[in-house]
């Protein structure tokens, strides 16, 4: 199976940017950040110590409308618990991130973006970690479907999406926390259980002991691992000058 | 030298890379936090480093410092003693109120923090002016007011150009551009070793040596100032030539081989070399 695509810091006058493709379920997302700036208005009253994210979904062909709205408020939630909005310069301040999707199948008025969650997790992080937005950790998501013989799938087409009895987004944390959680469909307990070794192994990596298994093998490549080879080629190429006086 | 470490947020920094044998204490750079971990043992605490940013750890034994070197085009966030390049906004009867980096609350600068100032003769400044000033106080908790300064307080001089800066034009580059430009400056007497690879100030100065040369500030901000009043007619020219030559060396991030063939092209093109 192909694996994504990512590549940050490509918009110049943003201050962190990313695109991240997914080519299994074809999705392509254009990400931007911008922060710490001043928010029109004042939206701090109900955390005046800490920073505000705002995060806007933007679909390829039509206006947003409620299920932008609804994701927005999911990506608001999961993104603000990893920023560390108390570092010096970001209290009071918002971190304003803005989702492009410019490719894939359109998200039809008023249904789930669920299938989409995970490319605009991704897609963000990589834009605010180019951003150099401080950050408790990194996260990593995935989709898995279920089908009608209790087969678990990474990452459903839509096409596949569509026919599957249920579907679960896990978004996990580079320190195996569970952050996001949301699923879709008729299933029971014991298929969640699965459902979250499978999004475990896929996140953290096979062997899941945190960043020794990263690069070993190729059954091992994590959706995590890739999170840090986008950032790590980026930072190389980055400071390639002082890279070659070493 | 071994291996460069890149680290995520949240990665540890690696006890084996900080610096060792030194009495001074460990000062941590920006991108790094102090976090202490609860011990098994009660009463027992372990203090480890967490990077809240991606980049490159570097260390400086000399100085005992660790920091981490972020990507180039972030944000700039004000910390106290930079110098930077203003520009006014508005003037209130205490304060000029500046733009240091758009969609930011505007800084304070004082109107009589400049050399030899005083409730007679002061600087008077329009809207849009700039000036080249050193970040003073970022003040405490949130919400808090940033405070500039074109004098040093306790001299009342204003040291290292400090102050309006008239005539000349600004650009734009990255802030960690700018960070490279500052430190082949301050740096830049044997110019046999380049600093961070950036030769372009150097070979700029030497092409540009017979047209009269340039003046030049550089603020942690993103801002680049040039002035090469001295060309005479052809001043502009040179101006944005410098400026591109900036420009372009910051967006391709190029090597400094190829930092020497496009000052020769660019020079070429603005027909200021031949």
């Amino acid at each position: 199976m192909v694996g994504p695509t990512a590549s940050l810091s490509i918009l110049q006058r943003a201050d962190g940017s990313a695109t991240y493709k997914c080519p299994a379920t074809g999705y392509t997302i254009l990400s931007a950040v911008n922060g710490p700036v001043e928010l029109p208005g004042r939206r701090d009253a109900l955390k005046p110590e800490d920073a505000t994210v705002e995060v806007f979904v933007k679909p390829g062909t039509t206006t947003g409308g409620v299920g932008e709205r609804a994701i927005e408020t999911t990506l608001k939630s999961v993104l603000g618990d990893i920023v560390l909005g108390r570092e010096k310069g970001f209290p009071r301040r918002g971190v304003v991130l803005t989702l492009n999707i410019v490719g894939g199948e359109n998200v039809e008025r008023g249904d789930s973006y669920l299938t989409l969650l995970p490319a605009l997790l991704h897609a963000g992080l990589l834009a605010m970690i180019s951003a150099s937005i401080p950050l408790s950790m990194t996260l990593s998501a995935v989709l898995l479907g279920v089908t009608d013989s209790g087969e678990i799938v990474q990452n459903p087409s839509p096409a596949a999406a569509k026919s599957a009895v249920s579907l679960h987004v896990l978004a996990i944390s580079s320190k195996d926390h569970l952050l996001l959680n949301q699923s879709r469909g008729r299933f029971d307990f014991d298929t969640w259980e699965l459902i979250r070794a499978r999004a475990l192994s896929i996140c953290q990596g096979a062997a899941n002991d945190g960043d020794v298994a990263m690069g070993e093998g190729t059954n091992t490549a994590s959706v995590n691992g890739f999170i840090r080879e986008t950032a790590e080629d980026q930072i190389y190429s980055a400071y390639a000058h002082k890279l070659d006086s070493i | 030298m071994s291996a460069p470490v890149v680290l995520l947020p949240g990665d540890e920094v690696p006890h084996d890379r900080l610096p060792t044998k030194n009495s001074n204490p460990l000062r941590l750079g920006p991108g790094l936090r102090l976090l202490s971990q609860p011990s098994p043992k009660a009463g027992d605490s372990n203090h480890v480093l967490t990077a809240t940013q991606a980049g490159l750890l570097t260390t400086d034994a000399k100085r005992n410092t660790v920091s981490l070197l972020s990507f180039p085009n972030r944000r700039y966030v004000p910390t106290t003693n930079d110098l930077i390049i203003a520009q006014i906004h508005h003037s209130s009867i205490d304060f000029f109120h500046c733009i240091v980096t758009p969609n930011t609350a505007h800084a304070l600068l004082g109107q009589l923090s400049f050399e030899g100032a005083n409730k007679k003769t002061r600087p008077m400044l329009k809207q849009g002016e700039l000036v080249y000033a050193r970040v003073q106080s970022v003040g405490v908790g949130a919400g808090a007011e940033v405070e500039l300064t074109c004098v040093n307080p306790a001299t009342g001089k204003a040291d290292g150009g400090l102050g309006p800066l008239a005539g000349g034009m600004v650009f734009d580059v990255s802030t960690g551009m700018a960070a490279r430009l500052i430190r082949a400056s301050s740096a830049s007497a044997d110019e046999t070793d380049p600093v961070d690879g950036l030769i372009i100030l150097g070979e700029l100065g030497r092409k540009l040596e017979s047209l009269g040369g340039f003046e030049l500030a550089v603020g942690r901000n993103g801002k680049v100032w040039v002035d090469c009043s001295n060309a005479g007619e052809g001043s502009v020219s040179v101006t944005v030539a410098i400026g591109r030559c900036l420009q372009e060396t910051d967006q391709h991030n190029l090597h400094p081989h190829d930092q020497k063939k496009l000052v020769t092209r660019i020079l070429r093109d603005m027909k200021l070399v031949s």
